[in-house]
């Protein structure tokens, strides 16, 4: 197995075009940095964090009194209120999210990694077929389950790859265009207010939209290989990926949004201060994943090891 | 004695959508020798050489090699083979010796030794680091045959192989194949639509028609002793011919007889006294298309030459 995935990381790695997206991720989140400094200097507002603290609490209150938040929105409008008496009291003031703390605590990798890793998971059993490789590929004494293995574990590792690449870029763009502001980021745990490190919070938001990473190259890999077309892979997987909020609003009368896949694509909600549905949590999010992901995979691995090839 | 058969095709059969495409073959495959697969267009050849390999499943039957049944043993069985569909489509973004490389892990015991042999082997070790997309369609042909042989296999399938090469890379490939089969003892089934090809490369031919094996026979048998017979008046020498108990045969302006040589004075002073006038008695060799026409019916012949 690990011979068969080092051959995929060989032809990955082998196309041009590989190596023009990694640069690509790197060049776009440098950019990117670029812009947040340029707007933030624009910006130039010596705003005094109390004063933006305190309105944010009244308006957490507000909601809070007026009743309309439930479930997962009320409970983080709670702990928004909870952390922002307890910045007024002990003195202690938010990141700045144009600062190098405030880079760090939340990346933004992880859509630029879902593209490329998307492109390549698409492509990965269907350039067989289009390449007319495959008649080389299955005629070796290999079981086809394990070539799909090997080519689904090469996916993940590019994406891991990507997401680490774009972290360390982040960090040092940080570096680069930001000076430090100081700020304390905090959370609740435990009903108690607790000090977070932006560290450790970075690498938690990258293992969240990793998992939306993992989803839609999922769906982009059973696509890819039960069409063979890995444009049609591409196109599919981000029309749900940047549709997919957009359903979640239009069907969201319906208690069947809490099952559809799009409700719980994107983790990183649960870290933000709006949930797409008042009714799921993280871990319900995570169940219903895995049965999608389960399921595109043996989507994608029966298809495969039963098709005839004839092409 | 007949040796053990290497390869045996047993009741072979592929239903698709409620038709047959192969029905009941059975066929057996033996060291050293080459065989060639012959059919029109859409007799089943390619479906059945598929089935072998592994690309397609088959819908009863057996594939049995080397005495591992494929479908049981899947891949037991596949590395004992060494295969090149049609135009061996290699990673055209690598170099050859990547794509070597590549296959070379897809099999049990290939080392790098092994490797650096096979491309000496087949003459491409000045250009193996070259991108694939840079080479000729022979080198990409070569580099096929390269990837078929890494793993010593003792039984190699090849559909298609000539197609697209000039006539000195089929002769090259011909006496390469026939120096593997003979030195390693290695069973060749080729399947081309070529039949000058298969007939000069060939021990043995099966030929297949609408998914059925119709023929199979040795290369040497299939060179009966034939002669051909020109005399006036024609209808005479007919009657003259069927009389001596000579199967006769309408070819141009005379006959095809079957005869051994001993016959032939016999048959002249036979013609002589009966007052006809001979013009020509020779030794006439059927073609292997001649045999292939007649066992397919000519009507195909568009069909088989086009493809």
């Amino acid at each position: 197995m690990l011979k068969l995935l080092q051959n995929e990381w060989m032809k990955l790695w082998s196309k041009k075009g590989t190596w023009i997206m990694a640069g690509l991720m790197v060049v776009l989140i440098i950019a990117m940095a670029g812009i947040m400094k340029w707007s933030g200097s624009l910006m130039d507002d010596e705003s005094d964090w109390k004063l933006s603290t305190q309105s944010e609490l009244e308006n957490d209150k507000n909601s809070l009194a007026s009743g309309i938040l439930k479930g997962e929105s009320k409970r983080l409008a709670e702990e928004n209120v909870q952390i922002s008496e307890y910045r007024l009291a002990n003195d202690v003031a938010p990141l700045n999210d144009f600062s190098r703390e405030g880079m760090i605590y939340n990346p933004s990798v992880g859509s630029i990694a879902l593209l490329l890793t998307v492109i390549v998971a698409a492509g990965i059993v269907a350039s067989e077929f289009s390449q007319g490789t495959i008649k080389m590929l299955l005629t070796r004494p290999v079981k086809r389950w394990k070539i799909m293995t090997s080519k689904y574990l090469a996916i993940l590792l590019f994406g891991v790859l990507l997401m680490l690449i774009g972290f360390i870029t982040t960090i040092l763009s940080a570096f680069i265009f930001f000076p430090s502001e100081g700020g304390q980021a905090l959370a609740i745990s435990g009903g108690n207010v607790v000090e977070v490190s932006i560290w450790s919070h970075g690498l938690y938001m990258l293992l969240l939209s990793f998992v939306n990473v993992i989803i839609t190259a999922t769906f982009a890999f059973m696509i890819g290989s039960v069409f063979r077309s890995s444009g049609m892979a591409i196109g599919l997987s981000l029309f749900i990926y940047f549709t997919g909020s957009v359903i979640v609003g239009l069907l969201s009368r319906f208690e069947i949004v809490k099952y559809l896949i799009f409700t719980h694509m994107d983790l990183t909600m649960y870290e933000s201060n709006y949930v797409l549905n008042d009714d799921i949590t993280l871990s319900f999010s995570l169940v219903v994943l895995a049965v999608y992901l389960v399921a595109f995979l043996i989507v994608s691995y029966t298809v495969f090891t039963k098709r005839d090839i004839t092409a | 004695m007949e040796p053990t058969p290497i390869v045996e095709l047993k009741n072979l059969s592929k239903t698709i959508r409620g038709k047959k495409i192969i029905d009941d073959l059975s066929l057996q495959l033996y060291p050293g020798q080459i065989t060639g697969f012959l059919g029109p267009n859409g007799a089943g050849k390619t479906t059945t050489i598929r089935m072998m390999v592994g690309l397609m499943k088959k819908s009863g039957g057996e594939v049995v090699i080397d005495g591992q049944t494929l479908s049981a043993d899947f891949e037991e069985a596949l590395s004992k083979v060494g295969v090149i569909v049609e135009n061996p489509e290699m990673y055209k973004f690598m170099s050859g010796y990547k794509n070597l490389l590549h296959f070379a892990r897809m099999q049990k015991g290939v080392t790098k030794e092994r490797i650096d042999e096979v491309v000496k082997q087949v003459g491409m070790q000045n250009r193996i680091h070259e991108k694939v997309a840079t080479y000729s369609l022979g080198m990409r042909q070569r580099l096929g045959l390269a990837q078929a042989l890494l793993h010593r296999p003792k039984f190699l399938i090849l559909d298609e192989p000539t197609n697209g090469l000039d006539p000195a890379g089929i002769r090259e490939f011909r006496e390469y194949l026939r120096l593997i089969a003979k030195t390693e003892n290695v069973s060749v089934f080729v399947s081309s639509h070529m039949l000058s090809e298969i007939e000069l490369m060939c021990d043995r031919i099966a030929v297949i028609q609408n998914g059925k094996l119709v023929d199979l026979r040795d290369m040497s048998e299939s060179q009966e002793a034939h002669y051909y017979v020109e005399a006036f008046p024609a209808d005479q020498t007919f009657e003259l011919l069927r009389s001596l108990g000579f199967k006769s045969e309408s070819v141009n302006e005379g006959f095809v007889i079957q005869a051994e040589k001993t016959q032939i004075p016999e048959l002249v002073k036979a013609l002589s006294t009966a007052g006809l006038e001979l013009y020509a008695i020779q030794p006439h060799r059927k073609t292997l298309e001649d045999q292939f026409l007649e066992l397919t019916g000519g009507g195909q012949l568009a069909e088989t030459a086009s493809k």
